[in-house]
């Protein structure tokens, strides 16, 4: 084990020596947002010292490591990986995901278990592009269900939105569970949603025409149903 | 252990662990099961709720599932799998008036899924004594089945951290606040120089370890690499040992109550921080969503993976317990990188030594 101070630029980012500049970039930009100040994974562990420190390493080592000469001066003095883990530390290199039997080893087990490589969480952009299409999964149509994810997504309680819109709670609560029978007249949903959406940050020109759609399907489709029921 | 997980057990000749030699040597050769902790320090971030609906999908998964309360001062396991406060409970082992953790195994609603519950505890007395405790740890590796799930108390106690150590993994329930990302930490400093301690064979190398676990320690030991350092200067085999058992301890990581982008990131920022601060590999294998439904599901008394299996947090429960039968165990892979010394059990050490 080193210290901060003993890593090499490489470790520091936790990128391995042959990132690409879009890798170094997206690394630092990962560590910038986990070492700033404040940040919820350094609570009690790091005090502002030690935090004001790693971002300075962190930026020195972007500088050099963005900077296509001064990396290949770096990478020329810089000890191979494996000279320095057999020099004084039995320990696989830091930061190095590929020496890492944790996630080489499931990719020969995949027909057994029906695991998914892609289900593993290996980058912080994958995890959150999965997350938001995982939030997000309805394709094209706002209904109900995409109205709660998101609003649960982007941290919202129904409350939060009774309070900024003004519109009843149990409304909303009827809108994301498309209890269509005990929504008011169109005109009002039609307010209410723009509403919602504006309030969570969905753009209600997509948002409102689209479940507007499903209101009118459903009040067509119970139309038709007393109309048959009289029949 | 390759009928648990479909990970063939790395081969090992001297570096085997005590845990592995001690499967291959029980009465069935190989169906050890596999032994799962899940912790996180705080109370009220959702081990249970983790624990009883991991538990559930791997048993709907086809797995034979047993779940262990061990949290014999606060046991509700039983109420979130629908099972009514059940006679047999793990207070009896630890009140020694029954032997065999196999007695105690009660039927839930769920195929495939069994329970030892910890009620009617001894309120005057309710955590085993250690010795009881190496014994109690020893019997569930000997349960008849393919993973043993155990959820742990709150607190940082010895007596939850030995189970933690002991598993084959150990899982820390996190959820995105600075109260449970703190008790995270503190939990995983106790575990960290517990573990440390037990791997240390010199008396005067071990009392530097106790030195260390007092933050305010008069050699200004703050952090394990300090620690690591002070120990180098007295012993390089006591050092190597310290930062081998460091390599294979192995912590997953699970974010519980996640609402928005930031809060799937904590999990990276706290693997991040565990690797530069520790020193440790601590990997984060799944997030699960906040949802009302989540809690409704508790009402109801029935895991909401098996309520209601389409609903978000389900997925998401889901993924996770298909990632833990994809990874090999942290003590599996720890093996199979290289030698792992006789001495990472920490089993061996447990019993060995206090």
């Amino acid at each position: 084990m080193r210290g901060i101070d003993e890593l090499d630029h490489y470790e520091l980012l936790e990128i391995g020596r042959s990132a690409s500049a879009t890798e170094i970039d997206r690394a630092y930009r990962n560590a910038q947002n986990i070492y700033q100040e404040g940040s919820l994974a350094l609570y009690s562990v790091f005090d502002r010292l030690d935090t004001a420190a790693i971002r300075e390493r962190l930026d020195e080592a972007y500088r050099v490591l963005a900077d296509a000469e001064l990396r290949a001066q770096y990478d020329e003095y810089l000890p191979s990986a494996g000279e320095r883990s057999s020099a004084r530390d039995p320990r696989p290199e830091v930061g190095m995901p590929q020496a890492d039997p944790a996630r080489v080893a499931p990719t020969t087990v995949d027909s057994l278990s029906g695991f998914d490589p892609a289900e593993q969480l290996d980058s912080v952009e994958q995890a959150v592009e999965e997350f938001d299409a995982l939030e997000d999964g309805s394709g094209g149509e706002y209904d109900g269900v995409r109205l709660r994810r998101n609003r649960l997504f982007r941290g919202y309680e129904i409350d939060d939105i009774a309070d900024v819109t003004k519109v009843n709670s149990s409304h909303i609560r009827n809108i994301e569970a498309e209890n269509f029978g005990d929504l008011p007249a169109d005109v009002y949903v039609r307010g209410f949603v723009t509403a919602y959406a504006q309030t969570i940050g969905l753009d209600p020109k997509i948002v409102v025409p689209s479940y507007m759609a499903r209101v009118q399907e459903s009040r067509n489709g119970q139309q038709r149903g007393r109309f048959l029921a009289r029949r | 252990m390759s009928s648990t997980t479909g990970v063939p057990r790395p081969p090992s000749a001297s570096g085997e662990s005590f845990t592995a030699s001690y499967r291959s040597s029980s009465a069935n050769p190989g169906t050890g099961a596999r032994l799962l902790a899940i912790g996180g320090g705080k109370g009220g971030v959702g081990k249970t709720f983790v624990t009883a609906n991991l538990a559930t999908a791997l048993a709907r998964m086809g797995k034979r599932v047993v779940v262990v309360d061990v949290d014999l001062e606060g046991a509700n396991l039983h109420t979130t799998l629908g099972v009514q406060t059940p006679h047999r409970s793990l207070a009896d082992f630890v009140s020694e008036r029954e032997e065999d953790l196999g007695k105690l195994l009660i039927d839930t609603p769920l195929p495939n899924l069994r329970l030892i519950a910890a009620t009617h505890g001894n309120l005057a007395d309710a955590q085993p004594s250690h010795l009881r405790r190496v014994r109690l740890l020893r019997g569930l590796r000997q349960l008849d089945a393919d993973v043993v799930l155990l959820d742990l108390g709150a607190g940082s106690h010895a007596s939850v951290l030995d189970y933690f150590l002991v598993s084959d993994d150990g899982i820390l329930v996190l959820q995105p606040e600075p109260t449970s990302v703190e008790n995270a930490y503190t939990f995983l400093r106790a575990a960290f120089y517990r573990r440390m301690r037990l791997a240390m064979v010199g008396h005067g190398v071990r009392q530097l370890v106790t030195m260390a676990m007092d933050q305010r320690n008069e050699r200004g030991i703050r952090t394990p690499l300090d620690l690591l350092r002070e120990i180098e200067a007295t012993d390089s085999a006591e050092a190597r040992r310290f930062v081998e058992t460091m390599r294979v301890f192995r912590p997953r990581i699970i974010v519980n109550g996640v609402r928005t982008a930031e809060d799937v990131k904590l999990g990276f920022a706290v693997s991040s921080v565990c690797k530069k601060y520790f020193g440790v590999e601590a990997e984060y294998i799944g997030y699960v969503n906040y949802d009302d439904e989540a809690r409704q599901s508790v009402s109801a008394r029935r895991p909401i993976v098996d309520l209601r299996q389409d609903a978000d947090v389900s997925i998401y429960l889901q993924r996770i317990a298909r990632k833990l039968l994809g990874l090999p165990s942290a003590q599996a892979s720890a093996g199979a990188s290289g030698a792992a010394p006789a001495s990472a059990g920490a089993e061996a050490q447990l019993g060995g030594n206090r």
